[in-house]
């Protein structure tokens, strides 16, 4: 192990920033909080970003690991004991400086603040309760604070946290207990999922507290999140979507996020990835991951044991659509909201439009392209008055092909940076969708 | 007709607002513009407003009580929006500002005003208010302070719209004991902030150019340190700039510390 005590803040922020970048977490939102006319800081709960890295990801939080040390041995980790690494940590005094200073120039919204385990989870924790402490009692700072609870530390230090912290995560790591012994041995479910039900009953007691006494300090008001490693272990996307599912139900989580997974420590327990990290799957699990959470879908009606991956190059609606053709088509001036909601092509926002406008009028496929459908997509599943826009067939080869077709079916980005990565697997994958590969000769 | 020639400011239009209705002439035969116009027809009669701070605020008064706080908040951002007419020269500002809330008052609910949007003039003044609420939004983000040498902190600005006091607002309520100064170098003005006081907008175009970048002791530190954060947090093998630049569009870049590409020559 590398000698830390002679690093200068540069080094440790170099090494300890660089440590803490696979954390996809990054946004500062979900609360609303003016300043308090004397310390720094306020809140906005749509989050706010301050710039955009290389990669293209919005930088809002001084996304900084508390020490790169660490005790436990997860495989995909590079801070894991086992890997050679330069090794640094801040002190609760270094983290205070760096944060103030960064939100005083207006380079950040606040701190995000993770850790590697030092000494013993709880060693850390106090850690990270101290310089949290520090920060809002003594810097007086009163922007957005994510802090990571360490599995296995003690709850009493984790509540502590609670009541300073905005936001608070425990990564999930990983969609099974499988998985987890296999790559993450120090951590288990209940290490992971004990804090995260304490978490949750805190916050839901504090919601009672401050209806009660208005003074009452607020607990984690921006809610919890936790984050699973995508393409690591061999999970299918519908194990991934049940954990989402249940998380979101059972434990009131704000956000699960999903980070494709990036081989940085190659370890030959884990796959090699020569296409790169599967982008194109994580961004297809957060689309899913928007149906469940706005769009009032199960994870049992997108995907099942039989079909358990999404088609990538469809997103989940469309995909969803296709395998259910026995809903459509459905009629623009009758379905009621959360019919409507389910039609490729028509949003939140259209779907709410429409129900509005169809009260003064009937609707037409001109007012429809007004309220913002996007009839390209739209028109192979809609009727309006009886009728359909073009002579389509309702058929999931067809429909599959033509919506194939269109470019915008994978994002820009994608068709920029990951398009060799998909062509990759295309073939094999289709032909686990039982699409012949060569109807979609227009896509590859 | 009557056209009334308003000052392209919040205060302008509402006195515009005023003027033009106390002078009774009829909506119909009224028009209001927010620039003189390029020819003057015949036959018109042009009266330039002068802004009067009393007129502005009870037009003011009267949209919080009828229309509402929102609206009324919706309607100043769309005031402080740089295009003055449509491309096609069809709607000008000023004039759909005075449609809509002649609209807004004639309804039985006045907050709703803004959903008409089948009103050409009511949907401008929509699309005038999105765009500026969109460009502070990204500013509220982009934009980066500097600490002087005398403890202010500096930030310079050039933004399409007038954000200046959607920013004056929110950075007052962010750092209320900090001495700050923004200066929108488009317009040559600037948000003053003293610790523990409101925000005044003043005219900069005297700004001291000298004071203003005589940086303090700790400052290029910090820059440099931020430019090494910014740097090692990207994911190499995620690399991919055109996502980069569509989130963060070009024309901010120079203003900010870490992409503005001159971090490293200005630090030793
Ligand atoms: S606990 Fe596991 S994931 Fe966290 S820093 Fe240590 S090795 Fe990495």
């Amino acid at each position: 192990m590398h000698i830390t005590e002679s690093l200068s803040l540069m080094d440790k922020l170099n090494i300890l920033s660089d440590a803490a970048k696979y954390d996809v977490a990054c946004t500062s939102s979900g609360i609303d909080r003016s300043g308090n006319g004397k310390g720094m800081g306020n809140t906005l709960a749509p989050g706010i970003c301050h710039t955009f890295s290389a990669d293209g990801r919005c930088v809002s939080l001084l996304k900084i690991l508390f020490t790169n040390e660490c005790i436990f041995r997860c495989a995909y980790c590079q801070n894991n004991c086992n890997t050679d690494v330069p090794r640094a940590s801040f002190t609760p005094d270094e983290v205070c400086t760096l944060t103030m200073e960064f939100y005083r120039r207006n380079y950040i919204e606040g701190l995000f603040l993770s850790s590697g385990i030092l000494v013993s989870p709880s060693y850390t924790m106090e850690l990270i309760y101290q310089t949290i402490y520090k920060l809002r009692n003594i810097h007086r700072f009163n922007g957005y604070i994510h802090v990571k609870a360490i599995p296995g530390a003690d709850p009493l230090l984790i509540e502590k946290t609670g009541f300073l912290a905005d936001r608070m995560s425990i990564n999930m790591e990983l969609p099974t207990a499988q998985s987890l012994r296999a790559l993450a041995p120090n951590k288990s479910r209940t290490t992971i999922l004990k804090p995260m039900r304490m978490i949750q009953s805190g916050i839901t007691q504090n919601r009672y507290d401050v209806a009660l006494y208005r003074q009452a300090p607020h607990f984690v008001p921006a809610g919890q999140s936790t984050q699973m490693i995508i393409g690591a272990t061999p999970e299918s996307d519908y194990q991934v979507i049940k954990v989402a599912e249940s998380l979101y139900q059972n434990f009131e989580l704000k956000r699960v996020f999903y980070s494709a997974f990036i081989n940085v420590t190659h370890s030959s327990q884990l796959p090699a990835l020569p296409g790169g990290p599967p982008l194109l799957r994580e961004h297809r699990l957060y689309q899913a991951d928007w149906l469940l959470r706005y769009y009032h879908f199960q994870a049992d009606e997108l995907l099942s044991e039989t079909r358990p991956d999404f088609n990538v190059f469809l997103d989940p609606k469309c995909d969803w659509a296709l395998r259910h053709l026995e809903y459509f088509p459905v009629e623009i001036n009758r379905a009621d909201y959360k019919t409507l909601l389910r039609v490729p092509g028509i949003g939140a926002k259209s779907a709410k439009r429409i129900v509005t406008a169809r009260r003064m009028n009937r609707l037409d496929f001109a007012d429809l392209k007004k309220i913002g459908v996007v009839l390209k997509r739209a028109l192979y599943f809609i009727t309006c008055s009886g009728k359909m826009m073009y002579n389509t067939k309702l058929e999931e080869d067809y429909i599959c092909q033509n919506l194939m077709r269109d470019k915008t079916q994978i994002p820009k980005e994608f068709r920029h940076s990951g398009y060799e990565q998909l062509s990759l697997f295309d073939a094999e994958h289709l032909a686990d969708f039982g699409i012949n590969a060569n109807k979609c000769s227009s896509l590859l | 007709m009557y056209t009334f020639i308003c000052e392209n400011n919040i205060d302008g239009i509402f006195t515009g607002v005023y003027d033009a209705w106390a002078s009774r002439y009829g909506h119909k035969n009224i028009r209001l513009l927010s620039q003189p116009p390029a020819n003057y027809e015949l036959f018109q009669e042009y009266i330039t407003v002068i802004p009067d701070c009393n007129k502005s605020e009870k037009v003011a008064r009267t949209l919080k009580n009828r229309l509402g706080e929102e609206v009324h908040y919706l309607i100043c951002q769309a005031i402080l929006a740089n295009e003055l007419t449509t491309r096609k020269g069809g709607l000008d500002k000023a004039d759909c500002v005075y449609r809509t809330i002649v609209l807004g008052l004639a309804m039985n609910d006045g907050t709703k005003v803004l959903q008409a949007l089948g009103e050409p003039y009511v949907h401008r003044v929509f699309e005038l208010s999105r765009a500026t609420e969109a460009e502070s939004h990204h500013l509220l983000g982009f934009l980066r302070f500097s600490e002087l040498e005398n403890g202010v902190l500096f930030a310079t600005i050039h933004p399409k719209n007038n954000v200046l006091p959607v920013l004056g607002e929110h950075f007052t309520d962010r750092l209320p004991m900090e001495n700050f100064l923004i200066y929108d170098e488009v317009r040559r003005l600037a948000i003053i902030h003293k610790a523990g006081k409101h925000y005044l907008i003043a005219d900069a175009s005297t700004l001291n150019q000298d004071i203003i970048k005589r940086y303090s002791e700790k400052e290029l530190e910090y820059r440099r340190l931020w430019c090494a954060f910014f740097d090692s947090i990207a994911i190499d093998t995620r690399k991919n700039p055109a996502l980069q630049q569509q989130n963060i569009p070009k024309r901010f870049w120079k203003d900010t510390v870490e992409l503005s590409g001159t971090h490293n020559e200005k630090i030793p």
